[in-house]
């Protein structure tokens, strides 16, 4: 059994799940699921459409270049025949996904790498910048004409609404 | 509220690229994908199939509309054709499912024979399963 990937958002399509379409010059187009089927009828762009691998990978979301990737490839040269190829194989799975993982983590971390330094440092601007907007408890003691200026513009909004 | 018609139009839109296919039934009209000569027929009849019509693989009773000047087949005969490409989607063995372009069908005699010697375009790996071997190795693509 082969487990080809979906031609929308190349996930594993897994025997007995999706539907094919085979357009008039006999491509053939795999899809995981309706969700992905549909988008394609649409004639949405995987590229453009952010859930999709093609969009991750397009942005630099994902990693894209490991040697880990290259295990799993479409060959079409048959294998010579070898008992233990496997075994070795299922072995190696586990070895590789782990690798895998590991590089993924590493990747995803280096993605992250000052973000919240620039979270901070927005957070400080914000700060700096619309004090205007908040006004002391002790401002509106003395001046409660600040209160009763906000209400009627609350009243207008209610009434475009309506 | 313009907001809510564009969405709307959008809706319908998309609601349109999304055609429910259908069976193949009378008066469906078939590409011929083969040199027999004709080019399209009508469906009149399918053969052995669910009642409802005929899909992938089913045979059907056919009337040739439009035909070749000098074909083997003639404007106005009654042929037997098996459909080889339909819109429809149909289930495969494994539970996943195929569909086509476009409806299609390659003429045979009443044995199963195909009366021209090459059929154009994709066909689906079921036709084995009906007995269509000599359609499927004249195909071009086998999907």
């Amino acid at each position: 059994m082969r487990l080809e990937k979906c031609w929308f958002c190349s996930s594993t399509v897994y025997p007995g799940h999706g539907i094919q379409f085979v357009r008039n010059d006999a491509k053939i187009f795999r899809f995981c699921r309706s969700k992905c089927h549909k988008n394609f009828k649409m004639k949405r762009n995987p590229r453009k459409v952010k859930w999709t691998k093609a969009y991750r990978r397009l942005r630099g979301k994902d990693m894209t270049q490991d040697s880990t990737f290259e295990f799993e490839r479409k060959r079409n040269r048959p294998e010579r025949y070898d008992r233990s190829l496997t075994e070795n194989t299922l072995k190696a799975i586990k070895k590789i996904d782990k690798v895998r993982v590991e590089r993924e983590a590493r990747h995803h971390k280096n993605r992250m790498k000052g973000k919240s330094a620039k979270e901070h440092n927005e957070a400080i601007k914000e700060i700096d910048q619309s004090t205007i907007l908040v006004k002391a408890p002790s401002a509106l003691q003395q001046e409660p004409s600040l209160v009763k200026v906000s209400q009627p513009q609350l009243d207008k909004n209610v009434a475009m609404e309506e | 509220m313009r907001l809510i018609r564009s969405c709307c139009c959008r809706f319908l839109f998309v609601a349109r690229l999304q055609q429910q296919r259908t069976f193949i039934q009378m008066r469906t009209v078939l590409k011929v994908v083969d040199n027999s000569g004709a080019k399209k027929v009508m469906c009149i009849q399918a053969l052995k199939a669910n009642k409802k019509g005929a899909r992938l693989g089913d045979t059907i009773v056919a009337s040739v509309k439009e035909a070749h000047p000098n074909g083997k087949v003639k404007k106005g005969k009654v042929v037997y054709g098996v459909v080889v490409r339909a819109a429809m989607q149909r289930g495969r063995c494994d539970g996943s499912e195929v569909k086509f372009d476009d409806n299609a069908v390659v003429l045979v005699d009443k044995q199963g024979q195909p009366i021209g010697t090459r059929v154009f375009g994709p066909v689906p790996h079921e036709l084995r399963k009906k007995k269509h071997v000599k359609i499927l190795s004249l195909a071009e693509h086998i999907a």
